[in-house]
């Protein structure tokens, strides 16, 4: 128990003594995490949108690639990652491997599905006749998109912090095309392991709590635009 | 309400045709839309009604032509533009999840409103229904009636050309929808908007429509003024559809003195409103047959139809009672109230006379016949 407890207070004294190495690993974890889900959102809600919304020849086939990746293993992803941006790889030249960029598409990778199959699933929810009322009302294509996503805003939130959740908690894919270099491509996830490896456990316990305060205050945060109205109603 | 004759259709469709994986789902040959008539689309469940109204309302695409204030409406673009100038109430009031007021307001901001103008029409379309204390509620804090007032307020709200309404009062329950038909037909008047209202309800049809079409299997069978439509319907199919299910099967004759009659397999005639010699069967509305006791003194009816007959049988119809007759080899039925029923005594098998105008009757060519 002592064990425990000395690396909680420990890892107390390095969070509020101003330690800066923790809230800089923190912070790259949380740049490049927002990053790959800024760029899911943007990728996966409108393929989703167009998987949902249309009929067309290989339809099943995609749902069931997208549903297979919801559940895709982040090694996995680290190991397509890595083959693609290595030296002899066909992404090769652009020199990203070991860098933040790399960690940015391995954890674009993991969120898209994510956002995509959640997305795609709560359209598909949505009455074919809304669909037609929304038309009704004169809305072109982009301003009816614009109203379905609003009515699916709960579901889509939920979509984003699974997502969310996903990418900033995984270890596996960063860890494969990052390196967990110091300074460099070192995040919360790795750190904990390589901290945890060497028995600092005060450090890793101080780099679990701030990874638990991160990811419960962005979905805190999310969860109450997600509610927004309930009160009023 | 009603269009004058010399009034520019607003919407014209020729030839239009909804095929959905290789099936026609509606055809329409020609049809106009008048400002401000109420044109009912009458028809069984699945008759194809709301797919034309999804068809001309720009919202179903469809083959033909379709033509809106004398343009032609071929391309998504110009379908959107259709879409921009009218405006569709469903059965179910599909409203987005956000405040009244805000729903009221959403087709103005999508056809390009500015806010202020968007929010002073909106609260006047809700002022007209007589829902404006709902402005600040969520649909889902609505009644049935009230989310449909909303929807209807908003479409309004966009001052349409064209009206859509697809089956609008079906979800109600009888009261409201009562009310809700008299303000309509008292917001038609002041517009000159034309209405398309799609409904399966005869009383409805005949309470709201200046013109019917009636639909069956995709297709408009029949079309014109309503009173005509329901008075003769040109074939035995609608006539099963208004309930003219007292059919007589007989011969036309047209004798010199211009009259008509129907001459049963039994010799029987039966006088009836002017058709060609031949071949036919006519219909006769219960409401139109009256029951006596005995038979009436002459002087006393005008009805030249008279046969007695004898109760077969005695059913509740809504309100009312049908009481079918077997007279001369013919049933007949008629509606009564519960309380002539109870004067006249009537009691399966006892003696009745039952009358009819002529006029009552509507022969039907009998090729029209469906087969069955």
């Amino acid at each position: 128990m002592d064990l425990i407890w000395n690396g909680i207070v420990e890892a107390l004294r390095l969070l509020f003594g101003g330690d800066g190495s923790i809230y800089e690993i923190a912070w790259r974890s949380l740049w490049i995490s927002g990053v790959a889900l800024v760029i899911a959102v943007a990728v996966g809600v409108p393929l989703g949108a167009a998987i949902a919304l249309n009929e067309f020849g290989g339809r099943r086939v995609l749902v069931a690639a997208t549903n297979t990746g919801m559940a895709a293993p982040p090694v996995v992803v680290g190991l397509l990652v890595s083959l693609f941006l290595t030296r002899n790889g066909p992404l090769g030249d652009l020199r990203w491997l070991y860098t933040p960029w790399a960690m940015v598409i391995a954890q674009f990778i993991i969120a898209l599905p994510i956002v995509m199959g959640l997305s795609l699933a709560a359209l598909q929810q949505i009455d074919v006749g809304m669909r037609q009322q929304i038309a009704a009302l004169g809305a072109g294509r982009l301003q009816g998109f614009a109203l379905l996503l609003r009515e699916i805003k709960v579901a889509l939130l939920a979509a984003v912090m699974a997502a969310f959740g996903g990418v900033i908690s995984e270890v596996g894919a960063v860890m494969m095309v990052g390196g967990n270099i110091e300074g460099q491509t070192q995040v919360l996830t790795t750190a904990i392991v390589q901290e945890t490896r060497i028995g600092r456990w005060s450090v890793a316990i101080a780099l679990s709590i701030i990874l638990m305060i991160l990811a419960f205050g962005a979905n805190f945060a999310m969860t109450v635009v997600q509610q927004q109205g309930r009160r009023r109603a | 309400m009603s269009a004058s004759a010399s009034a520019v259709p607003v919407l014209v469709a020729r030839d239009l045709e909804v095929v959905r994986a290789g099936r026609t789902l509606a055809h329409v040959d020609a049809l106009a839309l008048l400002p401000g008539d109420v044109h009912v689309l009458l028809g069984a469940n699945g008759a194809g009604k709301s797919t034309l109204l999804k068809a001309l309302n720009g919202v179903e695409e469809a083959h033909g032509t379709l033509e809106f204030e004398g343009r032609e409406v071929a391309t998504a673009a110009a379908r959107l533009a259709l879409r921009r100038r009218t405006a569709a109430v469903f059965q179910r009031p599909y409203l987005l999840a956000t405040s009244v007021h805000a729903n009221v307001a959403s087709g103005l901001r999508l056809r390009g409103a500015s806010r202020a103008e968007a929010r002073r029409r909106a609260a006047a379309a809700l002022d007209l229904l007589g829902i404006a204390h709902l402005a600040g509620r969520k649909p889902d804090r609505l009644s049935g009636g009230e989310a449909q007032r909303v929807s209807i307020a908003r479409a309004l709200a966009v001052d349409p050309a064209v009206l859509f309404l697809d089956e609008p009062l079906a979800a109600l329950d009888p009261p409201t929808r009562r009310v809700l038909v008299v303000e309509l037909l008292d917001i038609f008047a002041q517009r000159a908007m034309a209405v398309v209202w799609v409904t399966h309800d005869r009383d409805e049809a005949l309470a709201v429509g200046d013109r019917v079409s009636f639909l069956e299997n995709g297709r408009i069978v029949q079309t014109g003024a309503a009173l005509d439509v329901f008075a003769q319907p040109a074939s035995a199919s609608f006539a099963d559809f208004l309930g003219l299910d007292a059919y007589l099967e007989g011969e036309i004759v047209n004798a010199a003195d211009s009259s008509t009659v129907l001459r049963l397999a039994s010799g029987v005639e039966i006088a009836c409103r002017e058709a060609a010699d031949g071949p036919a069967v006519a219909c006769l509305p219960p409401e139109d047959v009256v029951l006596f006791a005995g038979p009436p003194a002459e002087h006393s009816t005008s009805l030249r139809n008279v046969l007695p007959g004898m109760v077969k049988s005695v059913s509740p119809s809504g309100r009312l009672l049908l009481v079918v007759v077997a007279a001369e080899c013919v049933d007949i039925a008629a509606l009564v109230t519960r309380a002539a029923a109870e004067e006249l005594g009537l009691e399966v098998g006892g003696s009745v006379v039952a009358a009819f105008k002529a006029s009552a009757v509507h022969p039907i060519a009998r090729h029209e016949r469906r087969l069955s």
